[in-house]
């Protein structure tokens, strides 16, 4: 390599960011400016308010999912928890036990955490595939939520729920057309800020990324494996609670029968934002970027007037050819720590 | 995969160290269980329904039922037993065979459009499209997991997506109408009593057993879920192997999609949608490893007819589709937790010995 292009590389290497934040960010930003370009609709205030609007739940289930990815797990049954804690809450304020807008979110919780419980025990004690565990629980957790909690749609929410359901915590207008951000907005924000914060600054944060990268490994450096893991995904389970809630307050109804079924949406974007499947590596920057990027992509589709259907395809695409990128990358890494071995046993 | 420390050493003490190895964890672990326990397990649900409701479960007619909804599952539920025998895993499979069902529909009805006795006599070719388009769909699976070394979960994730994606475009999400009447005929028709379906379905689990189990690249599909490592040692080509593994993935799939629009003569793209999740489940309760390296067609087969013994003995005993989600959910994680005791307890009985070995 000469001398000159050193740090220009260097350079870029800064720019990619621990988990390619940086690419991904850059794609980002190409593409609004493209969008901008070739229809003056999207850039607009508005579009952006209503392109964040539209992450604020998405958003709150890949912070779950990306826990779990990065200790090394997949958890398929968020959804299942989400719409099981935000449901039951429902029907049990909507009985004429509304506890303020700070209660109900304190049912759903403890109801997250408690499904949340029942996935990290069987995972932490047997070991098991977390992937097929997931997949058990959803079932259940659904089945159980339609057999024993009902089943209808319900078209008012409680009072305390209804009550933030329209609240803005920004309103402009400008030239006739309002621009509304979703007082929602905030609490996914706050969490963005309090997830990064566990992950980079706490033991139990740090735990996740050890157990993510070797099992065995964390549990010689000391940490507390099967304990740490039942409280991810306790912590998941609460976490995925929230998304439920904010999914109603927003949707202004609550019918058990949503969410279940857009498990793999969330985990494409998480993937998206540059954590390893195989854990131990992600971020929640990569993982706020992933998720804009895939609503970013769904709004400029219809603005281009390409048929809603193909967002999947858009979305499928997307994803391999980030993962491919990362893997045909690792690949030639090995490669060439493979040849520096032979290189010193050579010498 | 420490293999790199050990290099070092011979190569001909490694490969048997490691080869040893594989050979008592396909010896000793989930050994049978598909067959033995699974047997028991069809045995026991349909005693109990049959006790619970005899005069609803067991009419011919609930039988039969029962025969015609289990080959598809079944198909898919296979493929993704090989996807699984290689560690690895594919959600793409339903959505390869609703694009090949589509693809079916779609070509019939254009040409019907104009020559109806034509499209109806084209009926093979039609069924050879489907095929085909299963083992694109398989073969862009294979390229994405053995050349670019996209992880098999998120490789058919995505394709998932795309595969889907590209049938709702398509359909524009409605359902189509139109398929050869010879084929629904096909799927119609009984042997004996037997739905010709089933026979199908039974012709295909053989013919896969017998790839498994009886050829070369069934052994080495094996030996690389196994133990990827030793596999290597073995000197086989593990991107052909698995290239091969999600070429007949995909063309299983192509199958399943002909055996939909052969049961109904519809097609749509999100046909079958809850059966993603439900073939993973019935694949590791017929005992197949999900780590990788054990499965057997027949545990497969016999817990499809398990699950599809339930399903209806629910419905026959009036319960509803969302008990039935439970139950699923129930079985899965009881039959993985008593897989994981017995084994742990094999390995503790066996550790004195594994520890003497070890200070020898």
């Amino acid at each position: 390599m000469s001398a000159p292009a050193a740090p220009a590389l260097a350079a870029v290497q800064r720019l990619r960011g621990p988990n390619n934040e940086g690419v991904l960010a850059l794609i980002l930003i190409g593409l609004v400016v493209v969008m901008s370009i070739a229809s003056p609709a999207f850039f607009t205030l508005s579009t952006m308010f209503a392109i964040v609007r539209s992450s604020i739940v998405p958003l709150i289930f890949a912070l779950g999912v990306l826990i779990v990815i990065i200790s090394g797990g997949i958890d398929v049954s968020f959804a299942a928890i989400a719409i099981f804690a935000a449901y039951t809450t429902v029907r049990i304020a909507g009985a004429g036990l509304d506890l303020g807008l700070a209660g109900v979110f304190v049912v759903a919780l403890a109801l997250g955490a408690v499904l949340g419980l029942v996935n990290g025990a069987v995972i932490a004690r047997f070991r098991l595939p977390t992937l097929i565990v997931t997949l058990g629980t959803q079932g259940i957790f659904k089945g159980a939520l339609l057999t024993y909690v009902g089943s209808r749609y319900i078209a008012d929410l409680p009072a305390s729920m209804a009550s933030v359901s329209t609240t803005n915590v920004v309103e402009i207008s400008s030239g006739g057309r309002g621009a509304y951000l979703h007082v929602m907005a905030v609490p996914a924000i706050l969490l963005c800020f309090a997830v990064a914060w566990m992950l980079r600054r706490t033991m139990f944060g740090r735990g996740i990324y050890a157990i993510g990268g070797d099992a065995e490994a964390a549990r010689r450096a000391g940490f507390r494996v099967v304990r740490t893991q039942r409280w991810i995904y306790v912590l998941v389970g609460m976490m995925a609670a929230v998304g439920g809630m904010i999914y109603m307050i927003m949707g202004r109804s609550a019918n058990p029968q949503d969410l279940v079924g857009g498990e793999m949406d969330i985990i494409a974007a998480v993937v998206l934002g540059g954590a390893s499947i195989f854990g131990g590596r992600g971020s929640v920057l990569g993982t706020a970027l992933g998720v804009l990027l895939v609503q970013v992509i769904n709004n400029s589709l219809i603005l281009a007037g390409v048929p809603s259907a193909w967002q999947r395809t858009a979305v499928g695409l997307l994803l391999i050819i980030g993962v491919g990128v990362q893997a045909v990358s690792a690949k030639r890494s090995v490669r060439r720590v493979r040849a520096n071995d032979e290189e010193g046993v050579a010498a | 995969m420490n293999d790199s420390s050990t290099s070092n050493n011979p190569l001909k003490r490694v490969n048997a160290q490691v080869g040893d190895r594989y050979a008592e964890m396909l010896s000793r672990v989930h050994v049978n269980r598909g067959s033995g326990r699974m047997m028991l397990l069809v045995v026991v649900a349909f005693a109990v329904f049959a006790a619970l409701k005899p005069q609803v479960f067991l009419s011919p007619l609930n039988m039969q039922n029962i025969a015609i909804a289990s080959p598809e599952i079944g198909v898919i539920a296979i493929a993704m037993m090989l996807a699984m025998l290689t560690g690895g895993i594919d959600l793409s499979l339903v959505s390869i065979a609703n694009l090949s069902a589509i693809t079916i529909s779609t070509l019939y009805t254009s040409i019907a459009a104009g020559d109806p006795a034509r499209a109806e006599q084209l009926m093979p070719v039609l069924v050879l499209i489907g095929l085909v388009v299963g083992l694109v769909g398989g073969a862009i699976n294979g390229l994405l997991v053995s050349r670019v070394g996209i992880t098999p979960i998120l490789a058919t994730l995505g394709t998932m997506q795309i595969y889907n994606g590209i049938a709702v475009a398509w359909t524009g999400g409605r359902t189509l109408y139109g398929s050869p009447d010879s084929l629904t005929a096909i799927g119609h028709a009984t042997v004996g009593g037997v739905p010709m379906l089933f026979v199908v379905f039974v012709v295909i689990a053989i013919a896969v057993g017998v790839l498994v189990s009886r050829t070369p690249l069934g052994l080495k599909i094996q030996l690389q879920g196994a133990n990827p490592v030793a596999a290597r040692y073995s000197g086989i080509n593990s991107r052909r192997v698995l290239m091969s593994t999600y070429l007949v993935a995909g063309l299983l799939g192509g199958v399943a999609g002909i055996l939909f629009i052969a049961r109904n003569p519809t097609a749509s793209a999100d046909y079958g949608a809850s059966y993603v999740l439900l073939v993973i489940v019935i694949a590791v309760l017929g005992g197949t490893n999900p780590a990788g390296g054990f499965a057997t067609v027949f545990g497969v087969v016999l817990a499809t007819l398990t699950l599809q013994i339930v399903a209806s003995g629910f419905t026959a005993v009036r319960l509803s589709s969302y008990e039935y989600a439970i139950a699923q959910g129930v079985i899965l994680i009881l039959v993985m937790v008593a897989d994981q005791v017995t084994w742990r307890r094999r390995r503790i009985a066996r550790r004195p010995v594994g520890t003497a070995a070890v200070q020898a």
